[in-house]
Formats: structure tokens, C-alpha cells, sequence
């Protein structure tokens, strides 16, 4: 009980999303990435750094990471939350499965918030978008959600091994503002930065978003990339997820992992 | 003056439970409770899990209001005049929560001394004084996320009593602690009592209530199913635990 | 036994009565003083606290500069760093103050605060203001920082007033955070504003974006907010400018929202001891 509530508090802090309740839902999920929207918007103007689309579209696909990833991460750390990790990685079924379905609704949740972030921010902005353009941006979403979601169960299994799952995605998805290109063109960062956004999800989807708004068409390569990414995460989580899971047999700690 | 006064106290919980159709859950934890306890008296609060032992004790010690009765404490009203009652009161909970954890045990003492009124210039000496008694002298400075269960209960106690308190309140104060503690602590406590401190005690030892009440009363259901000194309560053959088990027993488990 | 405190004699004189009230200041000074330091230290071990005090204001801080960097007015990088360093202290604000209550709850220490003769403020004053406190790490994180990467060097036009106009903006925001903090348990589902309020103030009150570069409409809510004053305050002592006027507003607007913060305490206290909530159930 006492775990429990200490692991609470903690979550409580910043990526507590109880999302059985509206208010958490439209205030943590809808409103937020809308306000960040703005607020990088309104900066590249005054700096002069990117126009309106560059930003709008940019942290409209970003807008999905904070759903997806605390939901990755969350998949893998309620278990722990609850006391049932335990029931789940020795359940017969095949665990990675398990945990990689669960990571679904989280990314079905993240493209719906990414698709509100870039209706909403088109509109208060005045940013039109070409209807045609419209089927492709769904598929780009949802191809960057899902490797958010991905992602955040990498996070989720890694943070397995911290005392704190939290604090891996809190820096995460910090990090993933300024490594993604969404808010500084990767062209603008040192080297090293720009090849590590190249292997965080969102950076290809954002980049493939932006062509499909001004008009370029199709752009299957960055979509493409953005999927391998998303695989590479999957694959991860499965692992890491598996080399915890022999571990915890073994030491049959389950409760300390 | 009797320094706990209670008259007719009644207490209902409301609680909400499920988010698709919400039900409002209704718990009637205590109903109808009268006591007096007189100034220096030790008097034991005995009864099952869920009896409303605690839940007395947090209207007793305004930290509840009551749905129904009133109640005053060293003479003044739980509802109202809750800075005069909180001035006189001191209160210990069984159980590890309540104290910061990252903190050391002396953090701690030093940061409720302040809280609860005892002037700057006794908090030094005061702290010490209690670091012995409770046994804590020479761990103070560790942090209190390293302290056992039993040395959190210590802890506990030492707050509670930093202010010296007219009156006491001891929820279940000797859970986890260890034999030998648990004897001191029922020393210190027959001690204050000793000394004019008024305490109201909460336990599921009936040794310990035996040893230190002066009158016991025993609630289940919320309600006082018998009241009178240790002895009254045996009735002259038998344990405390003969008697409590036969007067609980006729009652339905809550 | 002996009852210790004012008030357990009646008072003679009126000046009895003014030395008691002189006592029951720095007594009420004590408790917010010490409170906020052991309040700080608890806060200062958390590795989550200190983390996210330090690493996410961090990163922040590097978007900032290689903004600026790539933007066209890459002179400005020195306010960009205090910018940063600001958008931390109000991050550690608004989670510290959304979550105060509710994490005494959770420690179980609620109860023990409310439980002292002390009047609701004064216990929960001391934990607000240990979470501006806390935010200054962010602040000087991002300084040392940007000095150390991107060799901002932090040649304050009025290096003591910044020490003053920041020491204010943290006093002036841990009183906001007191406001939040009732505001927060009292409307049911206002936590949920806790992680919509970061950005819309780090914009509104020109800590990055200067307030002119934004509608109009933002205006009369940038200048009711302790946020845009301390911001200007500690720009101006960075960058030049008069300070002190824009740190007695930013401390006159805390001490309206201390004030009515402990208006709303009272009620917050009163319907928790009807309700039950002070514990956990
Ligand atoms: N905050 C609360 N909300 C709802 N119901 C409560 C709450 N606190 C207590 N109850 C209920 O009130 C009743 C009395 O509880 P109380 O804690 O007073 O019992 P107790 O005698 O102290 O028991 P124990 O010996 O287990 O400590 C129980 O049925 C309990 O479930
Ligand atoms: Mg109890």
C-alpha cells in the first residue's frame, strides 16, 4: 500500500494523466500541446528562426509524444505500479506481445490528439491546409505515434531498472523538442545532435508532415524512415522487456525489480 | 473540568465510488459516542477493526467534523475553537507515513517543534530530552527513509509530545515496536499520565490496556458496547481478552 | 504540565498586547523560515526533484540558445539563458504548488501540519515557497550552463539587483503558488490545469517571447500576474532598465495572492475536516 502511494506522489508531479476523468484528458492532452504550439510559434516569429507552417505542423506531430510515451512508459510501469508485473511476465501468453498490444490505444489516443493539435493550431494560426493533403497527414500521424508509443515502452522497460520510470520520459520528452527538428531546423544543431534526432521518432514524421502541407506530395522515404525507427523501438522494448523477464525468474525479485 | 468531554458524537462518511455511474457509498463509522475523561485520567479505547476507534479520535482532535454531537477537549470546542484545542493536544498514529522522509529524525523534530509552538530557546533541549526517551538518541541524523518501522513509531511519539501536550492522543502508538520498546513506551506513557497528562489510547493488546488504563471502553459498530475500569470490565473471573472477546462477540463483525 | 504559548494568560496592557502581537510575528516568521528550508532539503534529496529541476530546464535552455543562434537577433543570447532559467523557476512553481497539498496528503503529513495551532497559511506558505526556492536551481543551472557550453558570459548590467530582483521573484511566486495551491484542492479538477499552465504563462508573461510580439488581447492578463513582473524585474537587472518597480509589483501581486490565498485555506480546511480528506482513506 505505502509503494503505492510513494510511487503515486511521484507520478503525481508531472505525468499523472488520469485519464478517466475529462478534465485531466482536455487539460493535460488536448489543451497543453495546443499552448506549446503557440508559444514556439509566436517565438520562431519573433526570432525570425522558421514561418508559421514550420511550426504548426512540427509541433502538431509532436504533440502526439507526450501521450504516447508516458503511455508506453505507463504500460510497462502500472504493472509495476499495481503489484502485478509479476502476473504479467510470467503469464503464459507471450509477454512481448502483450506489452507491445498494449501500447496501441496509447497511439490510437496520440493521433487523435496530434490530429486536434494541427486542426486547432491551422485554424487559430490561419494556416491552410490542402484537403488533398489530408489522407497522407492521417497516415504520417499515426506512423509517428505509433513509434512514439514504441519508444515510450523502450522508456518504460528501461525504466524498470530506475527507481523512477518518470523521470526517463520526463527528460525524454523534453529532449525531444529540442532533437526532433520540430523547433530548431536540424541544419541549425551541431552534427551530433541533428544524428541523434535522426533516431528519435517524430523527426521523420515531422519532416514528411511539413512536404505534405506545402504541397510537395507523397514523401515515402522520411515515412519509411519513420517507420523503421518506430520497428527498431518495438524490437528493443521486446528485448529489453525478455532480458528483465529471464532476470526476474532467476532472481525471483520480481517485486524489487 | 473533565478534559475530554464528548456528547452524543456521530460521524458518516460519504464516499463516491465509480466514474461511469457514479453511487454515493454511505458509512456510518460512528453513532452516538459519549465520554468523559477526567484531567490526568488514562482511559483505553478497545474495539474490532473498523469499530470507529480512529474515527472518535479525529473528531476528538479536530481533525474531523462531526456529522452530529459536540465535543470539547480541555475545555473548548473541537469545532470551533480549533487553535485552543490543537495548542493543548498531542497525537500519535500507528504506522510508518506521516514524517519526511528525507529528513533526518532530528529535521523532523526540529520542523514540528517550530510548527507546534514550543519557543526557540527550549526546542534544543526539549528534542534532546525526547531523543532519549524514545530511544532515538545517536540515530537523529540519519534520514528517516533508513529508520526501521519501529524507530518511525518512536519518532511518532517524540512529536507528538514535543509541545507538551495537556492531552494525548494515541492511536495504536505501539504497533511495530519491539518488546522491549513497547515496554518504555507503556512506562512513559503510564509516566505522563502520572504527571497530569490526560491520555486517550487505542490498542489491540489487551495486555498493554490492561496494564495501563484506568477505565476502558469498548466500541463496535460505532457504538460503546461496555465502559468501566479493567477490573469492572472482567467482572472478577478472567482476562481483559476473555471479557473484550465475549462483548465483541455478540456484536456482527463491521 | 505546562501550556506553552500566548493567549494562556489573559493580557493587561496594550503594551503587553503590542509586545504579543511583535512575538506572534516573528513566531509566524519562524515557522514559514524554517518550514521552507527543511521543506527545500526534503525537496533537494529527491534525485526525481532534482532531475527534473535541473536536466529539463537544461535542455531548455540549449533550444533557447540555438533558437537565438539560428534566429536573427543572436546577441540576445544572455536573455535568452535568463529566459530559460525563469521558464524553470515557474515549471518548479506550478508543479511544486499543484501538487503541495496533495503530496502532504500522501506523505501522510497533512494531518500533522493542519493539526498544529498554527492558522493553514503558515504551514503551507513554507512549502510553496521551498518549490520557488527549488526553482532557482534552474536558473542557475541554466546560467552556469550557457556560460560554460556557449560561453554566455553572465555580465549582469546590475549583478546585485539581479540577486535582489530574483530573490523577489521567488518570494512573489511562492505566494502565487500558495493561491495555486488552494485554488487547486478547492475547484474539483483544477489539477488538471497543472500541466496546461506552463506554457501559456512561460508566453504570456514574456519570458522568452517579449510581450509585444503577442495580441493585445494578452495584455491585461500579462499584467495582473506576479510571473511577467518578476520576469521583467530579473530581464532588467540582466539587461538594464529599472528594476524596482517592476519587483514591487511582482511582490505586491504575491501579497494579494497570499491574502487571498489564506482566505481560501480557511475554507480548504474547514471542508476538508467535513469531507475527510486530510488522510488518505
Ligand atoms: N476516510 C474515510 N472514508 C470512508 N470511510 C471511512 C473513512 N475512514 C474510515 N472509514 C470507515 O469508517 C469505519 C470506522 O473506521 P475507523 O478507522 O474509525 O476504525 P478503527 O476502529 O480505527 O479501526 P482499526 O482498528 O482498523 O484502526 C470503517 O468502516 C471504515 O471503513
Ligand atoms: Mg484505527
Amino acid at each position: 500500500m505505502s509503494r503505492l502511494i510513494g510511487l503515486g506522489g511521484v507520478i503525481a508531479y508531472r505525468a499523472l494523466f488520469n485519464w478517466t476523468s475529462p478534465a485531466m484528458f482536455t487539460g493535460t492532452l488536448l489543451a497543453s500541446p495546443l499552448f506549446q504550439l503557440l508559444f514556439f510559434a509566436y517565438l520562431g516569429r519573433q526570432l525570425g528562426v522558421a514561418d508559421d507552417t514550420f511550426y504548426i505542423v512540427g509541433n502538431a506531430v509532436l504533440s502526439a509524444s507526450v501521450a504516447c510515451v508516458f503511455g508506453g512508459t505507463m504500460a510497462v510501469a502500472n504493472e509495476r505500479r499495481f503489484g502485478t508485473l509479476g502476473h504479467v511476465l510470467l503469464s503464459p501468453r507471450s509477454r512481448t506481445a502483450i506489452f507491445l498490444g498494449r501500447v496501441l490505444p496509447y497511439a490510437l489516443n496520440g493521433l487523435l490528439v496530434a490530429a486536434f493539435t494541427l486542426s486547432a493550431g491551422a485554424l487559430l494560426l490561419g494556416l491552410r491546409i490542402p484537403p488533398g493533403a489530408v489522407p497522407g497527414l492521417l497516415v504520417v500521424l499515426a506512423a509517428g505515434s505509433l513509434s512514439c508509443g514504441f519508444f515510450g515502452l523502450t522508456l518504460g522497460a528501461i525504466g524498470l531498472r530506475f527507481r523512477d520510470v518518470w523521470l526517463v520520459s520526463n527528460v525524454a520528452t523534453s529532449l525531444m523538442l529540442l532533437l526532433t527538428g520540430v523547433n530548431i531546423p536540424l541544419n541549425r544543431l551541431p552534427a551530433w545532435m541533428g544524428a541523434l534526432g535522426d533516431l528519435l521518432p517524430i523527426t521523420h514524421a515531422a519532416r514528411a508532415a511539413r512536404a505534405l502541407v506545402s504541397g510537395q506530395g507523397a514523401v515515402p522515404a522520411d515515412l519509411g524512415a519513420e517507420a523503421v525507427v518506430g520497428l527498431g523501438y518495438a524490437v528493443t522494448a521486446g528485448v529489453l522487456l525478455k532480458v528483465f523477464e529471464a532476470e526476474s525468474r532467476r532472481r525471483a525479485s520480481l517485486d524489487t525489480l | 473540568m473533565n478534559a475530554i468531554e464528548a456528547d452524543g458524537l456521530r460521524r458518516t462518511y460519504r464516499q463516491r465510488t465509480g466514474w461511469l455511474s457514479p453511487k454515493l457509498i454511505e458509512t456510518e463509522a460512528v453513532r452516538g459516542v459519549s465520554l468523559s475523561v477526567a484531567r490526568g485520567e488514562l482511559f483505553g479505547l478497545l474495539g474490532p477493526n473498523g469499530a470507529g476507534k480512529t474515527t472518535t479520535i479525529k473528531m476528538l482532535n479536530t481533525l474531523l467534523i462531526p456529522t452530529a454531537g459536540t465535543a470539547r477537549v480541555a475545555g473548548f470546542d473541537v469545532v470551533r475553537q480549533t487553535r485552543e484545542v490543537r495548542r493543548r493536544i498531542g497525537y500519535v498514529f500507528g504506522g510508518d507515513r506521516g514524517l519526511y522522509d528525507r529528513l533526518s529524525g532530528l529535521d523532523n523534530l526540529r520542523y514540528f517543534a517550530e510548527l507546534y509552538g514550543v519557543p526557540p530557546r527550549e526546542q534544543r533541549r526539549r528534542i534532546a530530552e525526547l531523543l532519549d526517551l524514545v530511544g532515538l538518541a545517536g540515530r537523529e541524523r540519519e534520514r528517516v527513509e533508513g529508520y526501521s518501522r519501529g524507530m518511525r513509531q518512536r519518532l511518532h511519539i517524540a512529536r507528538g509530545l514535543l509541545h507538551e501536550p495537556q492531552v494525548l492522543f494515541l492511536d495504536e502508538p505501539s504497533i511495530g515496536v519491539d518488546p522491549v520498546a513497547a515496554r518504555e513506551l507503556r512506562r512513559t506513557i503510564a509516566d505522563l499520565a502520572a504527571t497530569g497528562t490526560t491520555v486517550l489510547l487505542t490498542t489491540h493488546y489487551m495486555a498493554e490496556a490492561d496494564e495501563l488504563c484506568d477505565r476502558i471502553a469498548v466500541i463496535a459498530g460505532g457504538v460503546i458496547r461496555a465502559l468501566g475500569t479493567p477490573a469492572e470490565l472482567k467482572g472478577g473471573t478472567g482476562t481483559l481478552e476473555d471479557a473484550y472477546v465475549s462483548i465483541v462477540g455478540e456484536v456482527q463483525p463491521a | 504540565m505546562s501550556a506553552i504559548g500566548p493567549g494562556t494568560t489573559p493580557a493587561t496592557t496594550t503594551g503587553v498586547r503590542a509586545e504579543r502581537a511583535i512575538a506572534a510575528g516573528a513566531s509566524a516568521a519562524r515557522v514559514v523560515i524554517v518550514g521552507a528550508l527543511l521543506h527545500v532539503k526534503q525537496l533537494s534529496r529527491s534525485p526525481f526533484e532534482i532531475a527534473t529541476a535541473f536536466i529539463v530546464p537544461l535542455v531548455q535552455a540549449t533550444l533557447a540558445v540555438y533558437l537565438f543562434r539560428a534566429g536573427t537577433e543572436p546577441h540576445l543570447l544572455l536573455e535568452a539563458a535568463v529566459g530559460a532559467g525563469l521558464m524553470g523557476v515557474w515549471s518548479s512553481v506550478l508543479f511544486g504548488s499543484g501538487g503541495a497539498i496533495q503530496n502532504q496528503r500522501w506523505q501522510g503529513t497533512l494531518e500533522m501540519l493542519m493539526i498544529a495551532p498554527r492558522p493553514a497559511v503558515l504551514t503551507l506558505l513554507p512549502v510553496t515557497l521551498a518549490n520557488a526556492v527549488t526553482g532557482t536551481y534552474a536558473m542557475l543551472g541554466t546560467l552556469a550552463w550557457g556560460w560554460a557550453l556557449y560561453g554566455i558570459t553572465p555580465d549582469f548590467r546590475d549583478p546585485l539587483g539581479f540577486v535582489a530582483a530574483a530573490a523577489g521573484c521567488v518570494a512573489g511566486l511562492g505566494m502565487f503558488g500558495l493561491l495555486l495551491a488552494a485554488t487547486f484542492v478547492l475547484l474539483r479538477n483544477a489539477n488538471a490545469l497543472t500541466n496546461t499552465l506552463e506554457y501559456p504563462i512561460w508566453l504570456v508573461s514574456g519570458m522568452l517571447v517579449p510581450i509585444s510580439a503577442l495580441p493585445g488581447w494578452t495584455g491585461p492578463i500579462a499584467a495582473v500576474l506576479p510571473t511577467t513582473w518578476g520576469a521583467r524585474a530579473v530581464r532588467e537587472a540582466a539587461a538594464g532598465g529599472p528594476i524596482w518597480p517592476s519587483l514591487a509589483a511582482c511582490l505586491a501581486i504575491g501579497a494579494a495572492c497570499l491574502a487571498l490565498g489564506t482566505l481560501a485555506l480557511v475554507h480548504v480546511e474547514r471542508r476538508a475536516r467535513v469531507t475527510a480528506t486530510l488522510a488518505l482513506a
